[in-house]
């Protein structure tokens, strides 16, 4: 169970960094112009997230204090190395983490300015963590059993998760759906957009984001795009065996994000807190009933 | 036109306006017309905007919050008057708190005069806003806007 | 030299103690308690550097023990009468014929053994509480100069409070090397009656009561420890009077009331109790006793025992009552604003954490264990001691006054933020030893839904408290505060313990930590390899890429200058010229734009949820006992 990666992961690991970010704005670009065609709109050019991008790096900065200006770097720095540490097939548990403080960065640099919206977006950006964190934790768990099952040993390293002979979608079907809902939340879609909102919503004025302008928020948005790409990889990966039809997977599910965000209100955070802790977390611990069993 | 005005995005502040314009903004985001082609967000908050879009006459209880309001919004901005109030306080010109067009208290880039401007009217300069925008970014001091002379009675029928 | 040290260990500071408390408040006072500091530090990493020994005291030991437990006996009967407790009486009473029966019934072969033993094991705890517990006490010389100012009229003086706090370090040193039972038991009372004495220091009525109650429960403690001693000494199989004799499942009694006894001591689901009272305290105790030191001494006794019963049923029993200590008590912190009682919570979760850990068994979880044992007590050694000196400075130590601290008191602040960010974030040690636990608990489902679900709530409070504490307007020049010195020191001290340790968990891990696991499990560490696969990868880069953002915003900020500053956004209606959250409401009213934190009091309704975890809790331990039956 050697886990040093070869000169190629790492040359690869460098592509996918250098990747990510354009894929996952092609993703909200899409994201943009399917919502607009569900609402019967043309919607903006595919590249405009990269327009906004630009346009936001061009402004003139603006701040509340000068520790925000840490947080965003950290936003995006950890975002970066989650990836970084999954492309390089090493602990799922700990890129977990990571990411978890890439979100943790956010919420702090979010509260750490005296604006109200701003700190109420930051709290009700810990809410959503809360509400998704368990449900992702589990998910690294199930497969953790599932690569015991096909190998002896469990195993945390997301290259041995990639190298099983099955999907993973087989074996862990019930928590595939959480992690779909917990996307929905990660990505702050309705209806769980409480902490902040995209495109044309304005739930707290943009809550926990509000106090970062210009280049700050642009590199908030880079990190949305890094997050969005991360996401869909990992439903891709559900089905490793064949990452063609991986992308289809995550196609489908993209579209389906895009169907609920449409389609739903808006939870309260309490509401979304207890939905979460109930049926997602109810589907992910009855699948893994199974490998106890 | 380069990646900067591809992407301008608005927030819309009501001074004292009928609702008139600001229904008719609004309608300019719906499939009708679809701003968002332009890549037109209106996000609500002057932190992340570019563009000022403001409706309605200028009174003494919110002359200091559209001044705040343009204050907040990060360099290079520009300003878009909607309606007729806008330009010289409209209907509501002669009213006793009433300070007049919006440019007494802020520098306005487009005047879009109308009550209300019809939405073609109010992409045009939307249109012409961006390009403003686009030289403001060089560094270009575009000067403010020429304010639309309008009579406020009309002369009388011979 | 083993005898030397020994009596060193655990004579000196009670030596230094008295002399601080006979001398006059003043320089000399401060002097020899700094030195007492700085002596216990010097010897602590002597000894551990000494490396393992045992030690066997002479015959006079046996009559010697019993003579002082008789001692201590009457002392804590006397506070039993005083405080007017018949409980704590009738327990004492108890113990003491327990002890005299034990005396009298011993088997043969269960007097000798070894007294004390400085293992692997023991080393780590007994630098832990040198190191650490001589920086608070160092801290304490300047926190009671100011705490004198403010103290209530009750109060019991510093000169007694110096004894205790010294002789203390001496006690737990005791406790720590202590094989023999009865020993173990003697330094077991010490510590709770240090406690008491300190916890009641201050004389007020809320000080008393919790004392007292402090003094209930873990006399309540020593009985279950006193009856481990009896039963281990009388066992029909395998009598034993020492600790590390407690190998075989035929001593799995007096196993269960040590158990239990270290179930009171650090403080676990239904023994919460004392814990949260104890913060009445002055903060140098809280960090001290309660946190960093003394209530490890539970979670260290089922460390020492664990690897003798890994895999038994009983074990996981122990294991669950510690995942659900963790996860109730992370809950119920979500709701507190009190920092010093967030920090309780933390700390008993925390010591729920290491409890699981101990009963899951493996090597992993044992590792596991043992990281959070000293990171633990350095990160929340640390805490205590910066949210000891903000409370002095703002004078409160609720969460929601805490905005705006970081411009008042920039270097505490900055201290705090590194203190707090060192439970929740890679590569400090706590989030690495958490992560190691749930690594290890994956065999036991429902342990690893109550740590999961724990850890998630943890995150929750660590955020509120961080965002609060960093939320300030924007300031050109920030200025030092001034502190005395002995606070600033320490602080610093253990600041930098914790970056180093962060820096350095790697060669941390595999030369103390593996090692003494694989040493506890009787197994060579090689065969532990894949252990060092699992950590060895992500340290270095998580520490560049926070290298790389802190110079990147570095670079940023210095381009940054009061015409790049604007006022929050409040709909516009910022009042100019004043502090920069006041909006002008209705009837041109000045109003504050305050957004407080949530605590969810009507979710983690402290009393509820109290009420529910201690009966659950308590038929864990009712379980506990229904286990032993069944063997």
């Amino acid at each position: 169970m050697s886990s040093s990666p070869t000169f190629l992961q790492y040359f690869l690991t460098l592509v996918v960094v250098l990747v990510a970010p354009l894929i996952g704005g092609i993703l909200n670009g899409f994201d943009r112009k399917i919502t607009s065609r569900l609402q019967s709109r043309i919607g903006p050019p595919l590249l405009q997230p990269f327009y906004d991008v630009f346009k936001l790096l061009q402004k003139k900065p603006m701040v509340l204090n000068r520790i925000q200006i840490m947080y965003a770097y950290l936003h995006l720095a950890f975002m970066i190395l989650t990836i970084v540490i999954l492309a390089l097939g090493q602990d799922l548990l700990m890129a977990l983490f990571i990411h978890a403080f890439s979100t943790i960065a956010l919420v702090i640099g979010g509260m750490s300015v005296r604006s109200p919206y701003s700190r109420i977006g930051g709290q009700r950006q810990i809410m959503q963590m809360l509400a998704y964190e368990p449900v992702l934790v589990f998910l690294v768990i199930g497969i953790y059993r599932v690569v015991g099952m096909q190998s002896g040993t469990g195993s945390f390293l997301a290259s041995q998760a990639m190298s099983l002979g099955q999907p993973l979608l087989i074996p862990l079907p019930l928590m595939f759906v959480s992690f779909f809902i917990a996307i929905l939340i990660k990505l702050h879609k309705s209806p769980f957009d409480v902490s902040t909102s995209h495109h044309m919503h304005q739930e707290l004025v943009k809550g926990v984001t509000l106090e970062y302008s210009g280049p700050f928020l642009a590199l908030i948005e880079i990190t949305h795009f890094y997050e969005t790409f991360l996401l869909f990889a990992l439903i891709a990966c559900f089905w490793g065996t064949n990452l063609l039809v991986g992308a289809v997977l995550a196609a489908v599910c993209f579209f389906g994000m895009l169907v609920v965000d449409n389609a739903c209100a808006r939870l309260t955070p309490v509401w979304m807190v207890r939905f979460m802790w109930t049926v997602p977390m109810a589907m992910c611990l009855c699948n893994m009933v199974w490998f106890y069993l | 036109m380069s990646a900067f005005s591809k992407s301008p995005w608005v927030v819309h502040y009501n001074c004292n306006s009928c609702n008139g314009c600001d229904i008719e903004l609004l309608a300019c985001l719906t499939p009708m017309y679809d701003l968002e082609r332009f890549g037109v967000l209106n996000v609500g908050n002057p932190k992340h905007a570019d563009v000022l879009v403001v409706t309605g006459s200028v009174n003494h209880r919110n002359a200091p919050v559209l001044k705040n309001v343009y204050d907040q919004i990060p360099d290079p901005k520009v300003v878009v008057a909607l309606g007729v109030c806008t330009s010289t306080g409209g209907i509501f010109a002669e009213c006793y708190n009433v300070l007049g067009g919006i440019d007494k208290v802020i520098p306005v880039d487009v005047f879009v005069p109308g009550c209300p401007p019809r939405p073609e009217a109010m992409i045009d300069g939307f249109v012409k806003a961006l390009g403003i925008l686009e030289e403001k970014r060089g560094g270009k001091d575009t000067g403010s806007a020429e304010k639309p002379t309008i009579t406020l009675f009309p002369p009388a029928v011979e | 030299m083993t005898p030397l040290l020994l009596s060193l260990l655990v004579v000196a500071p009670v030596v230094f103690g008295a002399l601080a408390w006979f001398l006059p408040d003043g320089k000399a006072r401060k002097g020899v308690v700094a030195f007492s500091a700085i002596f216990m530090i010097a010897l602590g990493i002597f000894t551990a550097t000494q490396g393992a020994f045992h030690y066997e005291l002479g015959s006079w030991a046996g009559p010697a023990s019993l003579l002082l437990e008789a001692a201590i006996m009457a002392l804590v009967l006397g506070i039993a009468v005083k405080v007017r407790s018949w409980p704590i009486g009738i327990m004492v009473i108890f113990q003491l014929v327990v002890a005299v029966a034990e005396h009298v019934m011993a088997h043969e072969g269960a007097e000798h053994g070894v007294l004390f033993i400085l293992d692997p094991l023991s080393t780590i705890l007994m630098l832990t509480v040198s190191v650490v517990g001589s920086v608070i006490v160092y801290y304490a010389i300047g926190y009671m100069d100011v705490h004198a100012h403010h103290a209530p009229p009750t109060n019991a003086g510093n000169g007694r409070f110096f004894f205790i706090l010294i002789g203390f370090l001496g006690m737990m040193n005791g406790l720590v090397l202590a094989d023999n039972l009865r020993w173990l038991t003697i330094f077991w009372e010490a510590t709770t009656l240090c406690s008491f004495l300190l916890i009641g220091h201050d004389g007020t009525e809320i000080a008393r009561a919790n004392a007292k109650r402090a003094l209930l429960i873990n006399t309540f403690g020593a009985c279950g420890m006193s009856l481990a001693s009896f039963t281990a000494a009388t066992a029909a199989v395998g009598a034993t009077g020492t600790l590390t004799g407690i190998t075989t499942a035929h001593l799995i009694i007096p196993m269960a009331f040590l158990c239990l006894a270290a179930f009171t001591k650090s403080a676990q689901l239904p023994f919460q109790s004392w814990l949260l009272g104890a913060m009445v305290a002055p903060t140098p105790v809280s960090a001290l006793l309660h946190s960093a030191t003394m209530v490890k001494a539970g979670s260290y006794l089922v460390l020492r025992l664990a690897p003798a019963f890994a895999g038994e049923r009983f074990m996981v029993v122990v294991a669950v009552v510690g995942a659900f200590t963790f996860a109730v008590t992370s809950a119920l912190a979500v709701s507190q604003s009190n920092a010093k009682k967030v920090l309780a919570y933390s700390t008993i979760g925390n010591l729920g954490l290491i409890v699981a850990c101990a009963g899951i068994g493996t090597p992993l979880a044992y590792t596991a264990a043992l990281m959070i044992l000293c990171f633990h007590a350095i990160s929340k050694g640390l805490l205590f001691l910066c949210v000891g000196t903000i409370e002095q400075q703002i004078g409160s130590r609720d969460i929601e006054d805490m905005g705006g601290i970081l411009f008042k008191l920039p270097m505490t602040t900055t201290i705090t933020m590194i203190g707090q960010a060192s439970m929740l974030i890679p590569p400090f040690g706590m989030l690495m030893s958490k992560w190691l636990a749930m690594e290890a608990s994956i065999q036991h489902p429902v342990m690893l839904v109550l740590v999961v679900l724990g850890a998630a709530l943890t995150v929750f409070f660590w955020c509120k408290w961080l965002g609060r504490i960093q939320t300030a307007s924007f300031h050109s020049h920030y200025t030092m505060e001034k502190l005395p010195t002995a606070m600033l020191v320490s602080v610093v001290i253990l600041a930098v313990g914790v970056v180093g340790s962060a820096l350095a968990i790697l060669p941390l891990f595999h030369h103390v930590f593996v090692p003494v696991a694989a040493g506890a499990f009787k197994l060579s560490p090689s065969t532990l390899a894949p252990l060092n696969d699992v950590i060895g990868f992500v340290v270095w880069p998580v520490v560049i890429t926070i290298v790389v953002a802190l110079a990147l915003t570095l670079l940023t900020r210095r381009k940054i200058t009061e015409a790049h500053v604007s006022m929050p956004f409040l709909c516009g209606e910022n009042v100019k010229g004043t502090e920069s959250y006041l909006f002008r409401g209705p009837m041109e009213q000045t109003t504050e734009a305050w957004a407080g934190t949530f605590y969810f009091l009507s979710i983690f309704d402290e009393t509820r949820i109290t009420q529910w975890s201690n009966l659950v809790a308590g038929l864990l331990l009712l379980t506990l006992l229904g286990v032993i039956k069944v063997l």
